[in-house]
């Protein structure tokens, strides 16, 4: 009897601490935003971050020399760190910039006395060697690769050393220099236009001080000590991070000029506040959709992406509108282009496709894309009819006139027999890498089998894990390959040179495409500034890529973005990540959905 | 039983060499070179090289004192794991979960013990009857439902539409919160099956003659169930429950995916989904390690269960 007594008082103060816990409300006003991640952060240091994820992380902690404009389209370069745009000699070759003064690291224990020091220019000179290190290893390496003087030397100096901290940084590298404490100057082999773009504006040139490297050691990946608006509370690895407002932070005001159209969204609305607006930020890394959807759909999460097996179920038929129950719980959509494109790649090198243009035009002809994209993914693609994808410089609004992702079995048929012709014997059955086991690769490389099976073509898929996938690509091993591409700015050199001959795999050629005249043209235009003349060549380059086929350019990716009303400021941002700065959570206005959804709980509905 | 004790101990020692040698040469010779996929996609050969030289991969396989298997055992030897791809200390990592791991997997072990135990006595004592066919069927359907459906039903029902619970583990709450329903869902999901294995035992218990002769003496059913069956019952028990034991530390895979608790289930998911053979490999030593030592545990609490048995 005493015993079921107990057990009973056990149960009551157990029910009465789960069950009668006054409902939270936000922490005295506190702005916080919370965003879901899907995968996990590899890395907190940006000089080796290369995947969104820790992008994203890093890029709100740590800043570099340039940012595009948050609201301005088309995208506008404008200085963050830097004081002012390059002064650039009149030969392309030489880049001078000025540093904001006054600007400070995070506090750190990393620093003598634990106060972050003020930014220097020989900052950045640490950050340019220390991506050229050898024993660091850096993912980014291939961005500078050849392309600014001396620090090819430096890669081949460091290489004598054991650990990456061995190397005698002071050693000069002429082409990257502090001038004073306040300028660098950085000197290219050959004139590169899109530094700015693609490694001035890139996280990974993010400066890191020496100090915190020299301190943390390898445990750098852990313990990031940036300029940025925000830094890290918590990181617990696989699970969350939670950063926190850096109270050394410069400050910046919210932008007063956009589009015409951003007044209107209320995107306009805060110009001229402080930033940043929210005192923390909290991802959730959470793999799974089904956790996530429920998260977002409570309001514990203010943002969130359409899960695929959710998708019909919260849009309208005609697939631009949000359901109405979602309209009624006042979640608002955006929808817009994220440059990248995807293609069944070909393998040059391999004897059967390499030599035989019908039969890769015959495999581009046998895919019925909008078919492909209708049944895997429901429209949340469009057709790529070409390698550049909307939302860059040079993409062209008629390429689809061109004809080159058209369907056509009876011309497929034609070109078959053509392409066995050449072949001197019925085309073998060739094989597909696909990357994933999972279900989408599964039904992807089925779908593909059906379609070319129809024109006569007979393929086998091979399935695998990404690694694995990787190193056979770079081993030249893949006769057909599923692959993509993501853009990182708005110049589409980035998408052309995988198709230059110098590029070969394991750098970004995993084609082995070799035209020595795409390759003639590519060294002259890679040289020159942006111009009417410069976007007709590119344009032009394209047009060579897609002449020889050595991909089927499938599709281009479309985002669809969800977001609670109260999450204010939002914008599709696709160049860059270190925008959460000027997003804001109207706290009231959150406090009022809890408050709805409390009430209707305790109704029972 | 010291000499047995010890002999035992000795036979680990080859156990451990042949779960490391199966181990690394899998993980090794099928699973391939990883150094690519730690450089990044369009890595030149020269980091590759450096990549493959700072994990030791450029090493020879086997034959060399500095091997990269030699290494390997005596990092094993001295649970120095080294780092894992993302360049975290892999003991850290392992360290960090294991305390999530268990405050998952320990209240969902007893409570499934306790639940299924005293479920399966009763159920026994009521064999033949419309409760024991009934339960039967439960348990038998409770065991064809996948143990996805379970969390994914779970998950929706109880914390999202009754909001019992949190959606998924909040490092901002208490942790026993967070770990409440997948507690529950993990009880719920493996009790079928564990209610008609120990149903079984229990029913063979039931059977014999003292069971008969300690009721016509006129002792009460608990007393004749939970002293007497229940303590004949206790060898199979044990066996179940301490080979159970090195699992908890694992944690469970599913559970901590979908509710985001950063425990050692997870941990090795992660590690699996990445290729990354070195958390991998470490984690299947502790574990083989765990798994022998709960043997020679459980071969010992035998002696102390049942007087029969003798250890030499």
């Amino acid at each position: 009897m005493r015993q079921t007594k107990a057990y009973l008082i056990i149960c009551c103060i157990l029910a009465a601490v789960w069950g009668c816990e006054k409902r939270k409300t936000a922490a005295d006003g506190e702005m916080v935003i919370c965003r879901p991640m899907i995968s996990k952060v590899q890395t907190l240091d940006p000089t080796n971050t290369r995947d969104i994820y820790s992008a994203l992380v890093v890029s709100q902690m740590c800043e570099q020399l340039y940012v595009y404009h948050y609201l301005k389209r088309p995208y506008q370069l404008i200085p963050l760190l830097a004081e002012s745009m390059p002064a650039i000699s009149d030969d392309g070759m030489t880049y001078t910039i000025r540093i904001k003064q006054g600007i400070r690291f995070q506090d750190d224990p990393c620093f003598p006395d634990g106060k972050g020091r003020e930014l220097k220019a020989s900052d950045f000179v640490y950050a340019f060697k220390r991506l050229a290190n050898a024993k660091y290893a850096s993912q980014n390496w291939s961005i500078f690769d050849d392309r600014i003087v001396g620090l090819n030397d430096f890669r081949e100096y460091s290489k004598g050393f054991r650990k990456e901290w061995d190397v005698d940084y002071s050693r000069p590298v002429e082409g990257v220099q502090a001038l004073d404490d306040y300028t660098l100057q950085i000197k290219l082999t050959r004139p590169w236009p899109q530094i700015l773009e693609l490694a001035l504006n890139d996280y990974c040139t993010s400066p890191v001080p020496f100090e915190a490297v020299q301190y943390y050691g390898v445990d750098i990946v852990s313990h990031p000590v940036g300029t940025g608006p925000y830094r890290l509370k918590t990181w617990q690895r696989s699970s969350y991070i939670e950063l926190e407002k850096n109270l050394n932070w410069r400050g910046e005001l919210y932008p007063s000029e956009g589009e015409p159209e951003d007044q209107a969204d209320g995107l306009l609305a805060d110009a001229g506040k402080p930033v940043p607006f929210a005192d923390r930020i909290i991802f959730r890394i959470i793999e799974e959709d089904q956790p996530n959807w429920l998260l977002f759909m409570r309001g514990k999460l203010d943002v969130m992406y359409i899960p695929k097996d959710n998708f019909d179920k919260v849009m309208m038929p005609d697939k631009k509108q949000l359901a109405s129950f979602m309209q009624d719980q006042q979640i608002k959509l955006t929808i817009f282009n994220d440059p990248s494109t995807f293609w069944v790649g070909f393998n040059m090198k391999d004897p059967v496709l390499g030599p035989n243009l019908p039969l890769r035009k015959a495999i581009s002809r046998a895919i019925d894309r909008q078919k492909y994209i209708d049944i895997l993914f429901n429209g949340r693609v469009q057709v790529a009819h070409g390698l550049v994808s909307p939302g860059l410089n040079s993409y062209d609004p008629n390429m689809a006139d061109y004809g080159y992702s058209k369907f056509d079995l009876n011309e497929a048929r034609a070109l078959l027999k053509e392409a066995e012709a050449i072949y001197g014997k019925p085309i073998p059955k060739l094989t597909l890498a696909m990357p994933g086991t999972d279900t989408l690769p599964k039904q992807m490389g089925q779908l593909l089998q059906r379609m070319l099976e129809q024109a006569g073509i007979q393929i086998q898929v091979d399935y695998m894990d990404f690694p694995t996938y990787m190193e056979k690509q770079n081993k030249g091993q893949c006769q057909m390959f599923i692959s993509g591409v993501s853009a990182s700015c708005p110049d589409a050199m980035d998408f052309l040179e995988m198709f230059a001959s110098k590029y070969f795999a394991p750098g970004s050629n995993k084609f082995f495409y070799s035209n020595p005249e795409f390759d003639a043209l590519y060294e002259q235009v890679a040289v020159m500034q942006d111009s009417p003349e410069r976007l007709a060549w590119y344009r032009k380059l394209e047009h060579m890529i897609l002449d020889d086929y050595p991909a089927a350019f499938m599709t281009h990716r479309i985002t669809f973005y969800l977001g609670h009303d109260w999450y204010k400021n939002y914008k599709p941002f696709v160049f860059g990540y270190g925008v959460l700065k000027y997003h804001r959570v109207d706290v009231e206005q959150r406090e009022q959905f809890f408050n709805r959804n409390y009430s209707l709980k305790k109704e029972g509905k | 039983m010291t000499a047995f004790i010890i002999r035992r101990l000795l036979y680990m020692f080859p156990i451990v060499v042949g779960v490391l040698l199966v181990t690394f040469t899998l993980f090794t010779l099928i699973g391939g070179d990883i150094s690519q996929q730690i450089a990044g996609k369009n890595a030149d050969a020269e980091t590759i090289a450096e990549i493959r030289h700072e994990y030791g991969l450029d090493k020879p396989l086997f034959w060399s004192w500095d091997s990269q298997f030699v290494n390997h055992f005596k990092k094993a030897l001295f649970f120095d794991f080294g780092r894992a791809m993302d360049r975290e200390r892999i003991s850290a990592k392992i360290l960090r979960g294991i305390v999530p791991s268990l405050m998952l997997t320990v209240p969902m072990f007893i409570g499934e013990i306790i639940a299924a135990v005293s479920l399966a006595l009763i159920i026994a004592y009521v064999r033949g009857t419309i409760w024991d066919v009934s339960a039967v069927v439960i348990c038998v359907a409770g065991m064809s439902i996948p143990y996805l459906s379970f969390i994914i039903f779970g998950q929706y029902f109880f914390a999202y539409k009754l909001d019992w619970f949190p959606i998924i583990y909040l490092p901002e709450e208490p942790m026993i919160k967070s770990v409440g329903l997948p507690i529950l869902i993990g009880i719920l999901a493996s009790l079928g099956g564990e209610l008609r294995f120990y149903r079984t035992i229990m029913l063979d218990e039931m059977r014999n003659d003292y069971v008969r002769t300690a009721f016509a003496k006129g002792l009460s059913t608990t007393r004749v169930l939970f002293k007497h069956v229940l303590k004949n019952a206790m060898i199979p028990i044990i066996t179940n429950v301490v080979l159970t034991i090195p699992h908890l530390i694992l944690g469970s895979f599913l559970l901590e995916r979908f509710f985001g608790i950063p425990g050692l289930g997870y941990l090795m998911i992660e590690a699996i989904g990445a290729r990354d053979f070195f958390v991998i490999n470490a984690m299947t030593f502790i574990f083989s390690l765990l798994i022998v030592i709960f043997t020679l545990l459980a071969d010992i609490c035998y002696a102390f269960v049942d007087p029969r048995i003798s250890l030499k």
